[in-house]
């Protein structure tokens, strides 16, 4: 397989992408629960902004993006496993976050198999309160699962910066940082 | 007068790191996922998806004002070179497309769920589909900034203060 300067078989890396997909339906997923179970007090500024809302729909953003985000989410990791096998992170240096490129790799791709995990089984949590447990309640969602929902986030936010330190610290599959570092000159090399 | 701005780091950014990246996951996400659910709504017939579409436009919008916000002030801290300078202003062009496209979809969107949000007109859905396309093009554009040029990355950064770029 020929690899090219960002030691990928194509110009731009996947698994950036997919992330894209999975950190902004989990984060909105988890919001409009949020909103949801917090309805009766939002009910008046609605009202205000005349903008008709019902606490079923909010929940069934909840829902519906959370189980798009877990479906998209096995892709994500995936494109980051291969591309992760393909990575060559420049030599001698140390992240932000004191660590070398090995540990911040292994760390991302640990930490991401966990989220894939958590992501799956908050899917299911959220699958049982939606069509068995709270199936009659205006509330469609615990409170421990919105709460668990921000610490997965949280955890999300941090893993999220090990993966951007890749890319800016490490210059993992980023062509111009690769040809810099093999020492040629971007005039050239990249014009 | 220049002293009173804050330094740049090794990124040359005012802040920790490139924070537009972050903000254009909601962009991207909630306005490809607004489609698919459009779509997946109609052929099978669950109108309550319609209603996650709605939502997920709006907060695109929302979301696409402070990506350009951001954008913008790191866009001018870039230093393009070479063809990433075309690419940028390109990028920069499509940005303040996407955010008239997409305030014009939602709006027309809050109509039609005002009239009945039971029903979609075939209509949104291909514009569902140009604005998809908009914003893959946007998607690929953004990713040759930062996975080709390397803007904003430290490595870019030092070859550029030292003259190299």
């Amino acid at each position: 397989m020929e690899l090219g300067a960002n030691d990928l078989p194509y110009r731009l890396p996947i698994h950036p992408n997919l992330v894209h997909l999975t950190i902004g339906l989990f984060v909105i997923a988890v919001a409009f629960d949020i909103a949801g179970a917090l309805f009766p007090f939002e009910k008046r500024l609605f009202r205000f902004l005349a903008l008709p809302v019902t606490r079923s729909g909010l929940h069934d953003v909840g829902w519906y993006n959370l189980l798009a985000c877990c479906l998209i989410s096995f892709f994500t990791v995936a494109a980051g496993f291969v591309e992760m096998q393909l990575a060559d992170p420049l030599p001698g240096i140390t992240s932000s976050f004191a660590m070398g490129s090995t540990a911040t790799m292994l760390w991302h791709g640990a930490v991401g198999v966990a989220l894939l995990f958590a992501i799956v089984l908050m899917t299911v949590w959220r699958g049982f309160q939606r069509f068995r447990w709270r199936r009659e309640m205006g509330r469609q969602v615990q409170w421990s699962y919105l709460l668990v929902g921000l610490l997965v986030f949280a955890l999300m936010a941090w893993h999220g910066t090990l993966g951007a330190q890749l890319g800016v610290e490490f210059g993992v599959h980023v062509t111009a940082s690769q040809l810099l570092g093999e020492g040629a000159s971007l005039r050239e090399a990249l014009p | 007068m220049f002293e009173l701005l804050p330094p740049l780091n090794d990124r040359n950014l005012p802040w920790i790191d490139t924070i537009h990246p972050i903000v254009v996951h909601f962009v991207i996400a909630m306005a490809l996922v607004a489609f698919v659910f459009d779509v997946i709504g109609r052929l099978a017939g669950k109108p309550s998806l319609y209603e996650v579409s709605f939502w997920n436009l709006l907060f695109a919008t929302v979301a696409i004002f402070i990506a350009i916000i951001f954008g913008q002030v790191e866009a001018g801290l870039a230093n393009p070179y070479g063809a990433s300078r075309d690419i940028l202003n390109l990028h920069s062009t499509l940005g303040w497309v996407l955010a008239g496209v997409l305030s014009v979809l939602t709006a027309w969107r809050y109509v039609i769920r005002s009239r009945d949000p039971l029903q979609l007109p075939l209509a949104f859905l291909g514009a569902g589909s140009l604005l998809s396309a908009l914003v893959v093009v946007q998607v690929v554009l953004g990713n040759q900034l930062i996975w080709v040029y390397g803007l904003h990355t430290v490595k870019v950064v030092e070859a550029m203060r030292a003259g190299l770029v």
